[in-house]
């Protein structure tokens, strides 16, 4: 394949992603329901000498959630009555809150779980002792940065949807309100801070997460995670291109555009059904990748012995590159970059 | 840290995420009718409590009755 | 005593902006906040109709359900106030709110970040004590401690706004209908469902008129 043809699949794919991140926002039934028309003036000063006193026309404007005049400088002030809110709170305080938060517990007891059950994945062979360099300082910077921006946003942010039923029994209003004020705050400012570093995270990993035909035998052996067979991988594995494409890319930045909608209330032109949408978007989209950050995390601590370290140092031992990432191996010790 | 000592501490983690998780369970209610200490941390006095009426609710019940039918021109003109 | 309500009688209602003056001058609301608005329907049309909105203190509040501190509570009265101590202004009662009654100041501030939520207390004021200043900036003036009904309604010029225990106002206005003469047929069957043949002979007017 060309360096030409390789690009345009690229973009390609970026183009795809951001279709489908378009497609299921408009999807929300907050945005589909286009305001049904209420009377026009005609209607109404014909009502009023056929039915003197009966307003039918003027009721049905208020309900129809149309803009009407009004001094008020307010936003959206001109609406007498929207709708919408309503969708919004059945679902942000229904599934998003339900189906979310048995998300959040059944994940992490899964993988805890498994680590009782299988344990960690140790190395087979004796350690070298040579060490290869496996990430830049670059590299480790912006996952360093991505990883605690994150944490800190979910921390907030979980507290935001759920401290309201879990903190609120332990705590109190007083002690909710004084921590949920800070946690707003961080979410607010670290937030946009999280979004510059998923863009650099893409950038720094791109050419390393793109699918190759060796990707065909990590998927046929299930990453070699159940029977713990040996599968030959370039710098990353198909397991980590999927948490990059699927949990960086998407809902990283599906949460970050999302977010940024919320965060700044008065410098888009938002309406209160963009609002509305972009929230239900968020809140989806940051569970889901709570739920893989689980995994991530979990591989990169527990789960295999030596990872955390490649994270930490940067170095991994050459025992470890041949185990975990063969084919990676193999290259940067013929000499080429690494980098596929 | 021996793979025991692991084990112990994430059983413990997995128990109190589990406690936590069902203490979502017991379900807030959304009082509609304000009891009094039962909802803490809004503690708010009711309208005869504090200032002019001091507790007596019947006097503000007829003061605040009195106010609203005051709003009836009809009764005003007769 | 029973439930609190507002009721604006949108007949009466001359769109003169009293109430919502009312009320910023009784609770020296902030800059940008209003509490209550006049909105009006077909606006310098034959038949146009205003009517005044605020805070409707609902039974099911949806603000009450989606505020992530719960700082929202309810009186025995059936007022939805709020304790602004626990708010963050994530905005979310604003999201939730079919009235748009939900008010935040200082809007275009650093990032635009909201500033604690504001809207009408029914002039119940807050958890502060009664009557205290605390109370009276962060939340206006507690008429209702007072025995007063919210000045909004008490100072309508055309007592097109009536507040108070909701069997009493829906006497008032009851009573009102009833006296507006043809007020009554408003809710009979040829209110409802006459006039039908005067819209055919006109429908067939205009027919007339533009074939001709």
């Amino acid at each position: 394949m060309t360096t030409h043809a390789m690009r345009g699949q690229r973009g390609g794919w970026l183009a795809v992603l951001l279709l489908a991140l378009m497609l299921w926002a408009t999807a929300l039934p907050l945005q589909a329901a286009a305001p049904q028309h209420g009377s026009t003036a005609a209607e109404q000063a014909e009502r009023q000498v056929e039915r003197p006193l009966n307003n039918a026309p003027v009721w049905r404007a208020v309900r129809s959630g149309e803009e009407h005049f009004t001094l008020s400088r307010s936003p959206e002030a001109g609406v007498l009555i929207q709708s919408e809110g309503n969708t919004w709170r059945q679902l942000r305080n229904g599934p998003v809150t339900l189906y979310g938060g048995w998300l959040l517990i059944l994940v992490p007891s899964a993988i805890l779980l498994f680590w009782l059950v299988k344990g960690t994945m140790k190395l087979h062979g004796q350690k070298t002792g040579r060490k290869m360099l496996r990430f830049s300082a670059f590299e480790r910077f912006v996952h360093w940065g991505t990883a605690i921006s994150f944490l800190l946003l979910a921390v907030t942010g979980v507290a935001i949807l759920f401290g309201k039923h879990v903190l609120l029994p332990l705590i109190g209003h007083g002690g909710l309100g004084l921590l949920l004020n800070a946690g707003k705050l961080v979410h607010n400012y670290v937030g946009p801070l999280f979004g510059v570093f998923v863009v650099l995270m893409f950038f720094a990993f791109l050419r390393d997460n793109v699918w190759r035909p060796i990707d065909a035998q990590w998927i046929r052996r299930a990453g070699g995670l159940l029977d713990g067979s040996h599968v030959p991988s370039g710098r990353f594995n198909f397991g980590e291109k999927t948490w990059f494409w699927f949990g960086v890319t998407f809902l990283g930045l599906t949460v970050a555009i999302s977010g940024l909608i919320m965060d700044f209330p008065n410098l888009g032109d938002w309406s209160r059904a963009d609002m509305q949408t972009a929230n239900i978007v968020h809140a989806i989209g940051a569970i889901l990748m709570l739920g893989l950050a689980f995994g991530h995390i979990y591989m990169g601590t527990l789960g295999a012995e030596g990872a955390y370290e490649s994270m930490k140092t940067g170095y991994v031992d050459e025992t470890w590159a041949r185990e975990h990432h063969e084919q990676w191996y193999h290259d940067v010790k013929a000499g080429k970059s690494g980098h596929p | 840290m021996s793979t025991g000592k692991l084990k112990s501490i994430a059983l413990a983690t997995l128990a109190g995420a589990a406690l936590l998780g069902l203490s979502a369970c017991s379900e807030v209610p959304q009082v509609t009718v304000y009891e009094q200490g039962q909802y803490r941390g809004k503690t708010d006095a009711r309208p005869w409590e504090g200032g002019e009426f001091k507790g007596d609710r019947a006097a503000w019940e007829k003061a605040l009755k009195e106010r609203s039918r005051g709003q009836n021109e009809y009764n005003r003109i007769q | 005593m029973g439930r609190m309500k507002f009721l604006c009688d949108a007949e009466r209602c001359i769109e003169c902006n009293g109430c919502v003056t009312a009320c910023k001058n009784e609770h020296e609301v902030p800059w940008g906040v209003n509490r209550r608005r006049v909105v009006t329907m077909n606006d310098g049309v034959p038949g146009e109709r205003s009517i005044s909105v605020a805070c409707m203190h609902c039974s099911d509040a949806p603000c009450m359900a989606v505020c992530p501190t719960d700082c929202f509570y309810k009186t025995e009265d059936g007022v939805v106030l709020h304790d602004k101590d626990k708010c963050i202004g994530c905005g979310y009662c604003f999201y939730a709110c079919p009235f748009g009654a939900p008010q935040f100041p200082n809007g275009p501030a650093a990032f635009g970040a909201r500033g604690k939520m504001d809207k009408c207390t029914f002039c119940a004021g807050g958890p502060e004590e009664t009557g205290s200043a605390a109370e009276y900036e962060k939340y206006g003036s507690n008429r209702l401690a007072q025995g007063k009904l919210p000045l909004c309604a008490e100072m309508c010029s055309t007592k097109a706004l009536i507040a108070g225990d909701a069997d009493v106002v829906a006497n008032i206005f009851r009573e009102r209908v009833l006296r507006r003469g043809t007020g009554a047929e408003v809710w009979g069957w040829d209110a409802a469902y006459g006039g039908g043949e005067r819209k055919q002979e006109r429908k067939q007017e205009r027919k007339r008129e533009g074939q001709s």
